[in-house]
């Protein structure tokens, strides 16, 4: 291969991804972080400010809010998919009939535009009109009837239970082509030395599965910086901004508030800290490849 | 390793992508086929025909006037995107000849020199200057002059449900009642099973319409002016009174439990259905009314407040968000008559009539036009209108920036939802107004 | 091979899964029938009765035929660019030998560094360099879409064509095969189960794709399908029964799609995604 590894084919192969890539990406977030740096509405011209929007933003309790929501919801989430996603990929790689319905109706969700889940949940969990309330309610659990979306506390979890009902067949897809690539001697050779259900989880297919794994953790860490419309939708970030997330705070400051450099200091901020958890993922989570 | 090749290959791709880019791009003339000349007019709605029924009727109209000459056509996107899309168009000159924009943006888009200036345009057409009068006021500045003109006139407050109340045996809300009498019905109201103030934040805490009079009665102008010259902050005597009140409201139960999670829409629907004894809108809902509440339907500015110094006897008829005409249109003598015949029909009686068939109160006045004795929404905000108290030159949170309006917005939501004490609330709009006047 | 309680526990669970995912779709199709009072004011309630006035409202309002056309021109730009020139990067990436192991690493890093990235921070700056390159209308949207899709492609085809193995191209070189015969005629036929995972996902994509279409797209006519539910909601009213049955109109042929291409996706998943 090395004989037809010629520098100009490789050149030539990767100047076209490249430079559609840098254009149309790289450029674009060096020009927004260049925009956080100053003071901008959008029209007009940009003021430079130096560091203040970063100054402005370490104060702002809001975008600590923010912060801390979006931890809640990488961590619900991530952990939800995870371990959820991997269990029902395990249950639907049986052969039992009506198995491939099933996988395909789990699929559904990932294939609807993220705005029309946000508006199929509000009516969901809705203090007031969402069905769950509703149901509570009318089996006596009045208690148990909680403001899950548009309270100040459990907004961020039920935000997590959305991504996680949109996500799930997404990842039990690819979970199931891992298991798919498992050859089956391995398992009944385990199974013929008396592993139980479990230890064949733990010791066969888990550690032959390690890459399908990092890719699903790349994707959900990925996939939470970028919840939006489902925010947008549910609880439009609010009340008071106490619902939004670093994407939609970030949002709320660009085009409702017409702060173009604060909102881009927040977005710019959001973009490496995604960045370095994926990368800290690439350096320790895979070590053990 | 060889460099010319790289750099081949470089100018191939790049070469590559302008041209698919070239094909993609078609020239954008000023005319079409007919030879008319298009006026592009930049609307917050993507869907004019039934979002703004009365600006399309006056397009309409407007078109089979002057066919084979002029012709308006729609730049029509929802608000969020028309408001990113005028942002974008104005940094590459592609602006609509004529456009909507917020009262909060159009001050930026004037000081960087995108809008025309309309003094020509009225001193060309003083029966329009003298039918808009003092609506023009509020969208004028020394320096760039007269940069736009009220889209229409917003006439702001409470309506009420009659039903409601006579089933439950209170006097209606008048011109007097005081914010005691208000608070004294709400436990009747709720006792009913009824909404008292309907009211829903989500995605749309710029439906704070029935807090304008409320602000207005406790000095707005004043403070505002105090503001302005660094003397006064939001966060004063005046202010956490009418904030007090707005608490008081929501302690005593007046809004429904879920404000947070329904908007606009939903809470409009609780007062459409009979279940809410009021509601907090503009004239732009008269018309819905009228066909779920007919003569049930009634208006009122809102409470007196006895503990306020300033004058109770004002009214909410107000220049809503302006229209702007884009600053090339002045150099291009055709368009430019184009536009100006088309704002004198926009601001003609003509179209005033078609405005007052649907309800809707036009930026201008022209004597002796009254609504169709069907359209009781209108007729009881006329009614109110009657006293001639006088209205402020602009809706207080029409008054300022975007992101202090914002902050505005919220304040009163945290309020509503209990999330901000009202010192606390009035306290991020100076936040805010600081970072927006450093 | 199974005990038949735990299939029977396991049928019983596959049904709970399934039905309560579904369950937000079945009740989303309930609500189109509903008129907009009703969904705003009675939600939970069943329609009174199986009323197709939304979907007759729907159709009046858009006009479907031009949105799916356009959508579907914008979709099949955008992936024959992307596929061509991700399939090029992909093969370099996977299947080359570079003298520097890192600079590989390196250029593969940085291309996956995108998934990163939240659309709305680009907004604005793609609109000005659209504009640089004179990219409008149908184009406008078609390199940005491009180069969205550029991570994830490289992941999936990256990991792909990294387990292919090394003795194909000692052959093919063996029988003098240039790089193009190699990777035109022997490597490409085998990468079709991934390039239809690609598409798939792709596809899903841009058919949804809301914040790009919003900005770029300033004529009526050039509108896509995500674009239509925002013809529903105006400053001062909203037809929810026109949203919910404009979003059934827009899922309807995804499901079909989907439904057409449903076993490529896990086929295409098992050589990709898992390798990568």
């Amino acid at each position: 291969m090395r004989w037809l590894s010629k520098t100009r084919y490789k050149v030539g192969f990767l100047i076209p991804t490249c430079l559609v890539y840098v254009i149309f990406i790289i450029a674009p977030i060096a020009i927004a972080i260049g925009y956080s740096f100053t003071r901008y509405s959008g029209i007009g011209r940009a003021r430079f400010i130096g560091l203040s929007n970063y100054v402005r933003l370490i104060h702002d309790p809001f975008f600590w809010k923010s912060g801390a929501n979006t931890i809640i919801i990488f961590v619900v989430a991530s952990v939800l998919l995870m371990i959820l996603s991997f269990f029902i990929a395990l249950l639907l790689n049986n052969k039992l009939r009506f198995i491939d319905l099933s996988k395909s109706l789990i699929f559904s969700p990932a294939i609807i535009a993220p705005i029309i889940v946000g508006i199929i949940w509000v009516y969901i969990l809705d203090p007031k009109v969402g069905i769950i309330n509703g149901l509570l309610k009318a089996i006596g659990l009045r208690g148990w009837a909680k403001q899950w979306i548009g309270g100040t506390v459990l907004s961020p979890y039920s935000i997590a239970i959305i991504y996680f009902w949109q996500q799930l067949g997404y990842l039990v897809t690819i979970f199931i082509a891992g298991l798919k690539m498992i050859p089956e001697e391995v398992l009944e050779a385990a199974q013929i030395d008396g592993a139980t259900g479990w230890q064949r989880v733990r010791y066969v297919v888990i550690p032959m599965m390690r890459s399908t794994i990092s890719t699903v953790a790349v994707l959900i860490i990925t996939g939470i910086f970028k919840i939006f419309e489902i925010v947008q939708q549910t609880t439009g970030g609010g009340p008071n901004h106490l619902s939004e997330t670093l994407v939609t705070y970030s949002y709320s400051m660009t085009f409702t508030s017409s702060d173009y450099g604060y909102g881009m200091s927040i977005a710019s901020v959001t973009f490496l800290i995604s960045l370095a958890l994926t990368g800290l993922y690439f350096i320790f989570g895979r070590k053990g490849e | 390793m060889n460099r010319h090749n790289v750099v081949k290959t470089v100018a191939a791709c790049l070469a590559g992508i302008l041209s698919l880019g070239m094909l993609g791009a078609c020239g954008n003339q000023g005319k079409d086929a007919s030879g008319s000349t298009i006026i592009k007019f930049g609307i917050h709605v993507a869907n004019p025909k039934k979002q703004e029924a009365v600006t399309y009727d006056i397009v309409q109209a407007f078109n089979k006037k002057h066919k084979g000459k002029y012709k308006v056509v729609f730049e029509a996107s929802d608000k969020e995107s028309h408001s990113k899309n005028m942002k974008l168009e104005a940094s590459d000159g592609t602006l609509p000849q004529l456009f909507w924009i917020d009262a909060s943006e159009a001050p930026e888009y004037s000081k960087s020199g995108a809008l025309l200036d309309l003094r020509d345009f009225l001193k060309k057409n003083p029966s329009v200057a003298k039918a808009i009068a003092g609506g023009k006021d509020s969208f004028e500045d020394k320096q760039t002059g007269q940069y736009g003109l009220p889209y229409q006139s917003n006439v702001q407050g409470f309506f009420y449900n009659k039903g409601i109340i006579d089933k439950l045996g209170i006097p209606y809300p008048n011109d007097d009642t005081t914010y005691e009498q208000l608070m004294e019905t709400l436990p009747k109201i709720k006792a009913g099973g009824y909404t008292p103030i309907a009211i829903g934040s989500k995605n749309s805490s710029y439906t704070m319409w029935e807090f304008n009079e409320l602000l207005v009665r406790y000095g707005w102008q004043d403070n505002l002016k105090k503001i302005k010259a660094g003397k006064e902050q939001f966060n004063n005597p005046d202010f956490i009174k009418a904030f007090d009140k707005i608490e008081g409201l929501a302690k005593a139960g007046a809004f429904p439990e879920n404000v947070s999670t329904i908007e606009y829409f939903d809470a409009k629907q609780q007062f459409n259905d009979g279940k809410a004894a009021l509601f907090g809108s503009g004239q732009w809902d008269c018309a819905e009314f009228d066909s779920s509440l007919g003569d049930k339907v009634g208006f009122w500015w809102g409470p007196k407040f006895s503990d306020s110094s300033y004058d109770q006897n004002v009214s909410m008829r107000v220049p809503a968000n302006p229209i702007v005409v884009n600053k090339a249109v002045g150099d291009d003598v055709a368009m430019k008559a184009g536009v100006y015949a088309f704002l004198k029909f926009y601001y003609g009686e003509e179209a005033a009539k078609m405005s007052y068939a649907k309800s809707t109160f036009p930026a201008t006045n022209y004597p002796g036009l009254k609504a169709t004795s069907s359209q009781y929404a209108m007729n009881e905000m006329l009614k109110a209108l009657g006293k001639n108290w006088p209205s402020p030159a602009s809706a207080p949170d029409l008054t300022l920036d975007a992101a202090s309006q914002q902050a505005l917005y919220d304040a009163i939501f945290g309020v509503i939802q209990g999330t901000y004490t009202p010192s606390a609330g009035l306290s991020k709009i100076d936040q805010a107004w600081k970072i927006s006047h450093k | 091979m199974l005990a038949k309680r735990t299939k029977r526990i396991m049928y019983v669970l596959i049904a709970i899964i399934t039905v309560l995912v579904v369950f937000p779709f079945i009740w989303m199709l309930v609500l189109s029938f509903k008129s907009n009072a009703e969904i705003l004011s009675n939600p939970l309630a069943l329609p009174h009765s199986l009323s197709w006035g939304n979907y007759v409202n729907a159709l009046k309002t858009l006009d479907y035929p031009r949105l799916y056309a356009n959508t579907f021109m914008v979709c099949l730009l955008a992936l024959a660019i992307e596929l061509v020139i991700t399939f090029l990067s992909s093969f370099a990436l996977a299947r080359m030998v570079f003298d520097h192991p890192n600079l590989r690493r390196l250029v593969y890093g940085f291309l996956i560094a995108g998934l990163c990235v939240s659309p709305f921070i680009l907004l604005f700056p793609v609109y000005k360099i659209n504009i640089f390159f004179g990219l409008r209308e149908q184009w406008a949207l078609v390199f940005p879409y491009v180069a969205s899709s550029i991570s994830f492609n490289t992941l999936l085809f990256v990991g792909y064509l990294q387990a292919l193995p090394p003795e194909i191209d000692e052959a093919a070189i063996i029988d003098g095969c240039s790089i193009w015969d190699l990777m035109i005629r022997i490597i490409l036929p085998m990468t079709k189960p991934v390039i239809a995972t690609v598409v798939i996902f792709n596809v899903l994509y841009m058919w949804n794709e809301y914040p790009f279409a919003s900005v770029m797209l300033r004529r009526q006519a050039d509108y896509t399908l995500a674009m239509g539910a925002s013809f529903f909601k105006g400053t001062y009213t909203v037809d929810y029964g026109g949203i919910v049955a404009s979003s059934v109109m827009i899922i309807i042929p995804e499901l079909i799609f989907y439904g057409l291409f449903q076993k490529k996706i896990v086929g295409g998943m098992v050589a990709g995604a898992v390798k990568g």
